[in-house]
């Protein structure tokens, strides 16, 4: 068994010259920072068992020591960076808090119990010398602790220990200095800055604490996470102050800064910088990268910039005022702006028509020249847009007509011309769209009166094109976004009610096609083009109130049609608009009080802004990798600008997987060139659909939040459909398909639960296809057995079989077919196999029946059969089963004069050191099994002969779920627990 | 143990409440003695990690009430306050402490106690080896403490977590008892990692001393006991073979008793 990929906890990060190095579990990996760009230059897994809670750089930079749990090693930094370790895994036995290099040869490694080892680390046989042990006299548990050498030679140890209380002592003098108790619970991370003065420490109780050492006093607190804080280090450069970096469980890292005289200030939130719980672990460089980094349960290793934080620049009305010279009238105020990104331009429009611009290279507010009569035109209401590859800016006001100005390089005016609008009678103009698609550039007018037509209006060089667009004779059509496809010339309108509007706008006489209520929610906020193929476009809609679709649309017989090929939810907040940059969906919306950039493929957010929520005036302007977020705020102009520093997967140097416990996986039936799909189900209620390819990596596609429930089981009932189950009886059909070789998917159906209030977890599934579609059964965790038939046509789902087996809790249940007959079996928690012939009652439909008499009811293991094989033989089944009881038992299952029996044929008592929980097959007479213990065996059986063939240790804590595929005769296995890995059976 | 409102769905939650236990953990205790008689004989009891005191009350009741024993001893310890409960002598404070220990035994003013028992778990902090290297510390400040007070042939029983060291423990505790079983009651949620080792039978070591010492940490008590623990190595080297032995697991309470895993 070799291990191939693995993704787990990231325990510890240190940035030291150019490098980047991550405790990753057991694994150490480095990345080089060159220009901005980060690379994986080595990664090699350096401890058998033990992860990496800490790293330290000996003060000439040439070695490096990682340590955790009670392994430590000690390596030189060449050997370390060319991938060939040195030293080997040492220990001692305790639990290690941290480690410190007292110089290149000496080690100081401060245990749990608060004493420091002194160990000779010179020896090249690595035969280290215990030297000392030395301690304060105070051993309480810690949970954490570090080791600062200062200048003056003294050597501070600083202690947080299990309860309340932080001691600072003196190796030198073994004295203890000071006990702080300002702390209430267990003290996760204490750290003293590089001169000795001060220390921080942060607990349980949710409070940074920072303190002067020179007198002992408590300086301030910082308040703001949510929950437990993990980590602190200092900034490096105090020559503006204090600051201090700190993560925590409520995955945000925040930076603040201390004044003399207050709690500490925060002066920067990153929320959700990792997925579900945690942030493990982080580093800073403020001085030479200026960079920090931090690392989550979720895996991921992400770099953050530094230096281009917290651009905001912020104009009040009387800045502005006093920089064009103008007095603004006492009611007026901001009410659009535009950008022209090519200019660095910024159009403002106010409330009483002024219209400035600003420069933002120069910084220069200039009024734009207008007639008292026009700006009249503009009272209260406008409509801005730019068309930005052409510089430029149109402006409706309320009788339609439409103000162009067009802006060149140089000029500080622009030149501007009206185009009136005749068309709109009595009615009122209500909104303006634009669009581009390849130079073609666009402008649409809408009112609500349906007799009236769209105006559509093309911009060229040349001047201006109008052509009229039937209306959707619908009273309620109002558009929110356009978009326009060149390959086809088809124009889309989004509207309320997830409805679509399409024109095939090379043909005049075409009339309007309407797709109504696409799916449930509210207001289509952005409608853009994926990909756009001759006769087949796909369209990103995305849904205020958190959903986005990928679409395609297509004409057949001069209709169009729409399928849904990608559906999923976003569960953080409102979505104003979305787009795909690099095969990467990013979307922004508002959550709360803040508006947010959020990469949904990578699942990060970009940046964040407390803004005061999104009622408000807000635009939000891209340009590549770069992009601002405008908007009021107290009448005050604010601009965000970000700009991206790691573009590369926006400094995610490492992916991930969920950020809680992984508690079923499966991989697809089908490889397509050479990746199967992958899907994993975590304890955080989230599904993802990745890639496994054949070398074992897995890329992470999608996190679907359909589900709200705890998971219990994913499958793949064949290469196009999967199902999951989860608590509340929870239970979806999904349907996958590709854009472009990325997996996407569809909830295709779920099950209706049975109850108002559903408190059943539905525990496993089994399915196998049947006339149009699948036989399914579900079991539950009040002994319900139900069997439904499903029509992948009609979506619905037939209840066929519905009874009960006791009154305990089933855990699994398969489908067998033995001579001609199709048989159910479920393992339940009372350690009993059972068996019924269910062959007559397969139908699909009809009226609801019970099950028969049970044909086998053995009872197998003392208490729950946590995983079932079923390994199908000519005429027979094998079935292997592994219990909670530690015990593994291959049994054989077959008919003997119609009379079906079950006999046990081997018997392994002690098959794990604990818990068994899955069986994967290997092929032939093989399978492999995880446990708690974290060690995957491999077992084979000849003449019914159990016998353990192979162990290894997995990295993955919490081992609770697995599936293997075989490819060209090797055996791939996916591990899930609390992390993933992947392994190959040679 | 999470107080989600999962458990106030669970019979064992409402059966606690009409019998008048603190926890539904008494169940989990009541169905250990089913199967291994733990409370015969038994006058002199230490429970630690015992808030809020359903253990107590099981042996308060047991002792007290059903064996009439008037002259009958039990010390419940826990890092959270207790309410009183009859005949038990409540001590606020952390077990893994030295002096924690002392106390209790001065309690006991010298006299051997029958029965040790710890249901402790420390708040988990999400990291697998983190918490089971606490949860370990927990269960052998408890042995500690037994292996000063027991009286030889005395019961040991202590919550565990079947993570990937607990072959280690397994071990390590059969050095010092008869019997080392490994037992999961059907009120432990078969969801949960959590089971019960039941040590029968307390042999003390016969080269080896116990002694309290209030710097010394449980690592260093035990240096020396025979227990397999292992030592450091010389040149600090990584122990390749430590003593791990699976333990014998049992399934205890009766099958037909009620499904902890089950909703309704
Ligand atoms: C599961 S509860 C015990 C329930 C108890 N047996 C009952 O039946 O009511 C676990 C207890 O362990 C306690 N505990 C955890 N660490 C401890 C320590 N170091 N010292 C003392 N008690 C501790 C906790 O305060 C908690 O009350």
């Amino acid at each position: 068994l070799k291990p191939l990929s693995h993704y787990g906890p990231v325990t510890s990060l240190k940035v030291f010259q150019n490098y980047v190095l991550a405790g990753y579990g057991p694994i150490l990996k480095v990345f080089e920072v060159v220009n901005n760009e980060t690379q994986l230059i080595s990664s090699q897994q350096l401890f058998k068992r033990n992860k990496i809670h800490h790293i330290c750089i000996s003060q000439s930079g040439d070695k490096v020591c990682i340590s955790g749990s009670r392994s430590f090693r000690v390596l030189s930094l060449v050997d370390t960076l060319n991938n060939t370790p040195s030293l080997e895994e040492k220990a001692i036995n305790e639990w290690i808090t941290c480690c410190e290099f007292l110089d290149d040869n000496t080690l100081l490694i401060l245990n749990s119990h608060n004493t420091v080892y002194t160990v000779d680390v010179s020896s090249k046989a690595s035969q280290f010398i215990l030297s000392d042990k030395v301690h304060c006299n105070e051993k309480s548990i810690l949970y954490s602790g570090s080791i600062r050498l200062l200048d003056d030679g003294r050597v501070l140890i600083a202690a947080g220990t299990v309860m309340n209380g932080v001691i600072i002592w003196d190796y030198l003098t073994k004295r203890i200095i000071y006990n702080f108790t300002e702390h209430e619970g267990s003290i996760f991370g204490v750290q003293i800055d590089s001169t000795g003065k001060f220390m921080i420490s942060c607990s349980d109780d949710r409070s940074v604490k920072l303190y002067d050492l020179q007198n002992g006093k408590i300086l301030a607190n910082g308040w703001g996470h949510g929950s437990r804080i993990w980590n602190l280090r200092f900034f490096k450069d105090q020559s503006n102050g204090l600051r201090i970096m700190s993560t925590g469980e409520d995955c945000t890292i925040r930076l603040w800064r201390y004044e003399p005289g207050h709690d500490l200030i925060q002066v920067e939130l990153l929320e959700n910088a990792h997925l579900g719980k945690h942030i493990w672990s982080g580093d800073i460089d403020d001085e030479h990268l200026k960079l920090f980094v931090s690392g989550g349960a979720d895996g991921k290793v992400r770099v953050h910039d530094l230096i281009g934080r917290n651009n905001v620049q912020e104009f009040s009305l009387e800045t502005i005022s006093a920089k064009i010279g103008k007095e603004f009238h006492t009611k007026e105020n901001i009410k659009q702006y535009s950008e022209l990104p090519h200019l660095n331009l910024l159009i403002i429009i106010t409330s009483h028509g002024s219209i400035i611009q600003y420069n933002q290279l120069s910084n220069e507010f200039t009024l734009l020249e207008l007639t008292p009569e026009e700006s009249a035109k503009f009272y209260d209401f406008s409509i801005m847009k730019s068309l930005c590859e052409i510089n430029v800016i149109l402006i409706a006001c309320r009788n339609g007509d439409i103000l162009q100005l067009r802006f060149e390089g140089n000029a500080t005016q622009p030149q501007r011309s009206w185009i009136e609008e005749s068309q709109l009678g009595n009615s009122k103009l209500t909104n303006l769209l634009v669009a581009s698609s390849n130079s073609s550039h666009y402008s649409l007018t809408d009112c609500p009166n349906t007799k009236v037509p769209f105006i559509l209006r093309k911009y060229s060089d040349s001047g201006v094109e109008t052509s009229f667009l039937q209306q959707p004779q619908q009273t309620s059509f109002t558009t929110t976004d356009m978009t326009i496809d060149s390959t086809n010339s088809w124009l889309i309108l989004g509207s309320r009610y997830v409805s679509l509007a399409i024109y095939d706008i090379s043909n005049e006489s075409d009339q309007v096609t309407i797709f109504k209520k696409l799916s449930q929610g509210d207001t289509i906020t952005s409608v853009s083009i994926v990909r756009s193929q001759k006769n087949l476009l796909t369209v990103l809609l995305t849904v205020r109130d958190g959903v986005y679709l990928y679409v395609n649309i297509s004409k057949i017989d001069g209709e169009f049609q729409y399928e849904i090929i990608h559906e999923n939810k976003l569960s953080r907040g409102f979505i104003e608009g979305g787009f795909v940059q690099n095969n990467q969906l990013i979307l922004y919306g508002f959550k709360s009080s803040y508006f947010y950039l959020w990469n949904e493929s990578k699942q990060i957010e970009i940046y964040n802004e407390i803004c005061g929520g999104a009622h408000r005036q807000w635009e939000f302007f891209r340009q590549d990798f770069n992009s601002k977020f405008i908007y009021i705020n107290k009448s005050t102009l604010c601009i965000k600008t970000f700009n991206a520093r790691f573009v590369k997967d926006f400094g995610v140097i490492n992916p991930g997987t969920h950020g809680r416990e992984i508690r079923s996986v499966c991989i697809s039936p089908e490889a397509k060139n050479g990746s199967r799909l992958i899907l994993t189900a975590s304890e955080d209620t989230t599904v993802k659909l990745g890639k496994l390819h054949s070398n074992g990596s897995v890329e992470s596609y999608w996190s679907l939040n359909h589900h709200v429930s705890g998971m219990q089981t994913i499958k793949f009932f064949n290469q196009t459909y999967a199902a999951s189950s989860a608590a509340n009886e929870e239970f979806f059909i999904w349907k996958f398909s590709e854009l472009d070789a990325i997996p996407i998917v569809i909830e295709y159906s779920r099950l209706k639960p049975s109850a108002d209030i559903p408190d059943l977890r539905i525990m496993d599934f089994d399915a196998f296809e049947y006339e149009n579609g699948f036989i399914i059964t579900t079991v539950y965790s009040d002994s319900t057995i139900k069997v439904w038939y499903f029509d992948i046509s009609e979506k619905r789902f037939f209840l066929i079989i519905e009874d009960r087996y006791t009154t305990c809790c089933i855990l699994n249940v398969n489908f067998l077919f033995l001579n001609n007959r199709v048989l159910l079996q479920i393992g339940a928690t009372d350690g009993h196999l059972s068996i019924w012939d269910i062959t007559n009652k397969v139908a699909t439909g009809g009226e609801v029946k019970s099950l028969d008499e049970m044909i086998i009811k053995q009872q197998l293991h003392q208490n729950g059969i946590k995983a079932i094989l079923p390994v199908k033989q000519a005429g027979s089944y094998e079935i292997i089963t592994g219990g909670d009881d530690n015990a593994l038992i291959l049994s054989t299952l077959a008919f003997d004069q119609e009379k079906l029996k079950l006999e046990v044929k081997s018997f392994i008592e002690k098959a794990a050191s604990s818990t068994i929980t899955s069986i994967s097959s290997s092929g032939d007479a093989k399978f492999l099994v995880t446990s708690v213990d974290q060690i995957v065996r491999c077992w084979s059986y000849k003449n019914y002969e159990l016998s353990c063939e192979s162990a290894r240790y997995t990295t993955i804590a919490d081992t609770g779920c697995s599936d293997s595929v075989i490819d060209d005769g090797q055996v791939i296995l996916a591990i899930g627990g609390a992390g993933l890995s992947t392994w190959k059976l040679a | 143990m999470g107080k989600s409102s999962k458990d106030k769905r669970d019979i064992y939650y409402r059966r606690a409440k009409e019998e008048g236990w603190r926890a539904r953990s008494a169940f989990k205790l009541l169905q250990l003695n089913e199967e291994f008689q733990i409370f015969k004989g038994v006058k002199r009891v230490v429970d630690l990690c015992a808030a809020p005191g359903s253990w107590s009350q099981v042996l308060s009741r047991e002792l007290f009430q059903n064996q009439k024993q008037e002259d009958a001893k039990i010390v419940a310890v826990d890092l959270q306050p207790m309410t009183p409960i009859d005949g038990v002598t409540c001590i606020q404070a952390d077990i893994t402490h030295p002096k924690t220990l002392h106390k209790i035994l001065d309690t006991f003013g010298g006299e051997p106690a029958d029965f040790v028992c710890s249901d402790g778990a420390p708040d988990v902090t999400g990291l697998h080896d983190l918490d089971e290297y606490i949860q370990a510390q927990l269960i052998l400040s408890a042995l500690q403490l037994t292996t000063c007070i027991l009286k030889p042939g005395g019961t040991f029983v202590a919550k565990i977590f079947r993570g990937r060291d607990i072959d280690l423990l397994y071990s390590q505790l059969s050095y010092l008892f008869e019997r080392v079983v490994c037992a999961k009651p059907r009120s432990s949620r078969g969801t949960s990692l959590e089971a019960f080792i039941v040590c029968l039978g307390y042999k003390p070591s016969k080269n080896w001393e116990p002694k309290l010492e209030l710097n010394k940490s449980t690592e260093e008590f035990f240096e020396g006991a025979g227990i397999g623990k292992s030592d450091n190595l010389e040149h600090l080297d990584f122990p390749v073979d430590e003593g791990r032995t699976i333990g014998t697991f049992l399934a205890t309470g009766d099958l037909n008793d009620v499904d902890s895993d089950a909703t309704y």
